[in-house]
């Protein structure tokens, strides 16, 4: 009891949004309830990308491309070989893992510009590679799956509390909400443990780093490897949740929006990637739905602009935020509250839990 | 043969425009270190200027320099306004922030311009003429000699005048040119804007064969990257180099292996983007970029 | 008469360490003043804040104008060439593209006159003109920073250490050469310099900086002859 009550605001914060997630589907309708699933997938791989950007301080503009193995991965092992879907998403995790780890190896090689110019040009061409291997993809047609239906005792369950049974997309909502409370507290004991310290100290000084004993190439390929696991399980979740993938499923933009989503968030921080993600996924939802809603705005006119806003307003976001406030929102907020308590409780206190600081020079 | 030379012709003149935006981000690189991810929305962007100019009656002859000059002081505001409140912050920053130009201007010329498709004028026709019994267009030999002027200007004028050395010396050694009375943080902008310039070049050089529509340069610019890359990131010949070998072989590549056909061509592009990094990633003409630990 | 150059209680550091507790010290119009001390008392310290390479507060006059709040390349252009430690040579660029650097914001007919100049001191600068500056020796690059400083036909050059890391007989060569600028261009000079011999041989007037602030100054001829300052601020 006494170390409930001593416990830091945070962790109530955890628990309360855990909750409501929890709780959401009994409140909202199905397919919100899919829609919300679908942000927490992109927190997944926003995670993911966090891990490598923000902890070890590597770039990478190409997670769409791990996001697509992932997908493929379980999309293949489904369709053809009629695995059961649940047992797909460890092992899309584990499999784009391994790539990405392989893919680490020579990215140790290049700085970070060189970096962001291969994983960028990979994104670009993923759509391609996928096109190619038809028999295998699908090529262009993609691949189509069907939603599982949830087992019996939680559609019971569900029913019990809310009078309907569970339906698929509910079910599929609490898969990605599992994997992603799993996976956001698999994150948050890696980042405070040895390999979080690790990634860090060779974010901040390769070269110190080194001198402290630190196996900086060992760490860096680490943190590709885990990264990419994120995205794939989140790729693998994101195609038990639409339903369908195909090439076009996965264009740069997806890469892009994840970095968006990272950067706005906060990167380095654990609740970064799930503002990030909360950003990036209802803001051209939000623009798409708003305006053709205004019926003093003409359709042509409203068409462009679905088309183009979110467009307009990610770039000018990110670049606002690029500028004052480049530790993203977690950052703001951070900064915000402890200059609150500063000022509530005088100088000198004990800060727990201080975010560390933004990305630095590779 | 005549089919070799033809695809060869027409591998210089894709080599072209990737070449014009591969300088257009050698420039930009050399002034900040930075790689432009923008460049090819800002080129897009410029061409779309250049399109609005012509529909409104203005000569092909007149709305092309005119856009240049647009483009120049349109590169110099972006520089001022947006890079510049950045200029000191770590590389992903930086990176960030040319994302968000990109995504920027793309949903810009959209909102102004709409997603269809438009047909850009030519000035050369795309009549054929036969040289060594193979047949290449006005339209391709016009873009290499477009391209080969304008890259024949930047050299002169980085190499030959003032200017250009204190902007190459604002480059490479900004405190010490400082203390030589070279105003860096302008020369900087100087920089955008001429590489904002040349890029509206392979912007308006590309547009009549791609179709004026705002992703038009989006796989132009990873084969500006590849050209770059391969002549070595600090390198203006290096860009120009890079382009044309990347133009053929991309090209070469399209015609004569069967498995990359059309669509896999950027993939060759990716390809050589990795084969140069891993064997030898300062490029052809360049100095060292990878991080030694 | 006042000055040409003014420091007044000048403070500056670099972050929060402080290295300028209160310097002033004046060159006055065409003269040589040497400024010397130990290492880390501030010297280059004090030619940095001159062209606003470090904050300072305080005052700063540059014919009687005060140099608060110009950037470096504005109190370059005001007429001060700054030579810094290190001589800041951009390897970059030719020799050639280097003394242009120098004289690139000349407008005036003399600078034919001022290269023949150069090249009459510094032959084999002449002789490398097309050369990377990359390739030229430590000494040779300190002559290249004088022409080049030269070039800028500037009323004050600001010297760190010429003579660090040269031959004797090149480091006698450069001075003797600075005397000769001095004398015909009139030149003003603040030399800062650890071979405080040669220094107070150079010039009319010299400061000693002691942990930031100028613990003896006055004629150089004193200096030099007065033992219990030779022995404890300038170390013979």
């Amino acid at each position: 009891m006494q170390r409930l009550r001593s416990a830091p605001p945070r962790y109530w914060l955890v628990l309360v949004a855990v909750l409501f997630l929890a709780g959401l589907p009994t409140v909202v309708t199905s397919f919100q309830a899919s829609e919300f699933g679908g942000a927490l997938v992109l927190a997944i791989a926003i995670m993911g990308l966090n891990i490598l950007v923000g902890y070890s301080g590597q770039i990478s503009l190409g997670h769409g491309a791990f996001m697509a193995l992932g997908a493929y991965t379980s999309a293949i092992l489904v369709h053809a070989y009629k695995l059961d879907f649940l047992a797909t998403i460890p092992i899309a995790g584990v499999v784009t893992g391994v790539v990405g780890f392989l893919f680490g190896i020579p990215a140790l090689r290049l700085s970070a510009l060189y970096l962001a110019l291969a994983t960028f040009a990979l994104a670009v061409v993923t759509p391609s590679l996928i096109k190619r291997p038809a028999t295998l993809t699908g090529g262009v047609q993609g691949i189509l799956l069907i939603q599982p239906d949830p087992p019996q005792f939680m559609k019971d369950g569900f029913a019990a509390i809310t009078g309907t049974p569970m339906t698929s997309d509910q079910w599929i909502y609490y898969v990605i909400l599992a994997c992603t409370l799993l996976l956001f507290w698999f994150a948050w004991n890696l980042v405070r443990h040895r390999p979080g310290r690790a990634m860090r100290a060779v974010r901040d000084g390769e070269v110190a780093a080194a001198a402290s004993g630190v196996n900086v190439a060992g760490y860096k390929t680490l943190a590709f490897g885990v990264s990419a696991f994120y995205a794939g399980v989140a790729g693998s979740l994101f195609a038990l949740s639409t339903g369908f993938i195909s090439p076009d499923t996965f264009p740069v933009g997806l890469s892009i929006q994840l970095l968006v989503g990272g950067v706005v968030g906060g990167l380095a921080s654990i609740p970064g990637p799930l503002l990030g993600a909360i950003f990036v996924y209802f803001l051209p939802i939000e623009s798409n739905q708003w305006v053709p809603s205004q019926t003093w705005i003409p359709t042509p006119v409203a068409n462009t602009v679905v088309k183009a806003g979110p467009a307009v307003t990610y770039g000018a976001i990110l670049i606002l935020i690029m500028i004052f406030a480049p530790n993203g929102i977690v950052g703001l907020v951070n900064a915000g509250y402890s200059g609150l308590r500063r000022r509530l409780r005088g100088a000198g206190d004990r800060e727990t839990g201080q975010m560390p600081p933004g990305p630095q020079t590779v | 043969m005549q089919e070799f030379l033809q695809q060869l012709v027409s591998g210089l003149a894709s080599g072209g425009i990737f070449a014009s935006l591969a300088l257009a981000l050698v420039l930009i690189y050399n002034a900040m270190g930075l790689v432009n991810f923008a460049q090819g929305e800002m080129a897009m962007f410029a061409t779309f200027i250049a399109f609005a100019l012509i529909e409104r009656g203005a000569s092909y002859w007149i709305a092309f320099p005119l856009t240049l000059v647009l483009a120049f002081a349109g590169g110099i505001a972006v520089q001022r306004i947006v890079i510049r409140p950045v200029e000191r912050a770590p590389v992903l920053t930086l990176v960030i922030v040319t994302l968000g130009l990109a995504t920027l201007f793309n949903g810009a010329a959209g909102f102004l311009f709409g997603y269809v498709p438009r047909s850009f004028p030519s000035p050369f026709s795309l009549t054929t003429l036969n040289i060594f019994g193979a047949y290449a267009s006005y339209q391709d030999l016009g873009v290499i000699a477009v391209s080969g002027v304008v890259l024949l200007l930047i050299y002169l004028l980085l190499q030959r005048t003032t200017v250009g050395l204190t902007m190459r010396a604002a480059a490479h050694h900004p405190e010490a040119s400082r203390l030589l009375g070279v105003r860096v943080s302008w020369m900087l902008a100087l920089g955008w804007g001429l590489a904002s310039a040349v890029g509206a070049v392979s912007g308006i050089m590309a547009a009549p064969a791609l179709l004026l529509q705002p992703d038009m340069m989006q796989t132009v610019i990873i084969y500006a990257f590849a050209a770059a890359v391969l002549g070595g990131i600090e390198s203006p010949l290096g860009a120009v180099v890079g382009g044309l070998i990347v133009g053929v072989t991309v090209n070469l590549a399209g015609a004569y292996l069967p498995f990359v056909g059309g669509d896999l061509q950027l993939a060759v592009a990716l390809a050589i983007i990795v084969a140069v990094l891993v064997i030898k990633p300062n490029g052809l003409f360049g100095r060292p970029a990878v991080r030694r630990v | 008469m006042a000055a040409l150059l003014e420091l007044e209680e000048v403070r500056a550091g670099y972050g929060p360490t402080s290295v300028l507790h209160g310097v002033s010290l004046e060159v006055p119009e065409a003269g040589i003043v040497s400024l010397l001390g130990a290492n880390g008392a501030g010297k280059t310290t004090t030619l940095r804040a001159i062209t606003a390479g470090v904050r300072w507060t305080g005052d700063i006059r540059f014919d009687g104008r005060s140099l608060r709040r110009l950037s470096t390349e504005d109190v370059v252009r005001c007429g001060i060439a700054h030579v810094p430690e290190g001589r800041g040579i951009l390897t970059e660029l030719t020799v050639d593209e280097n003394l242009r650097l120098g004289s690139h914001l000349r407008r005036d007919p003399d600078v034919r006159k001022d290269y023949d100049l150069v090249f009459e001191y510094f032959p084999v600068l002449k002789e490398r003109r097309r050369l990377s500056a990359s390739t030229l020796s430590g000494g040779e690059q300190q002559m290249l920073a004088i022409a080049r400083a030269l070039l800028m036909r500037p009323r004050l050059m600001l010297l760190d250490e010429p003579s660090l890391g040269l031959a004797p007989m090149i480091v006698r060569s450069i001075f003797e050469i600075i005397r000769t600028i001095n004398q015909t261009r009139r030149v003003a000079v603040l030399l800062v310099e650890q071979n405080a011999g040669l220094a107070l041989e150079l010039s009319s007037a010299a400061f000693v900086l002691e942990v930031g602030r100028v613990a003896v100054h006055g004629d150089s001829a004193e200096l030099k002859g007065n033992e219990s300052v030779r022995r404890s601020y300038l170390g013979y």
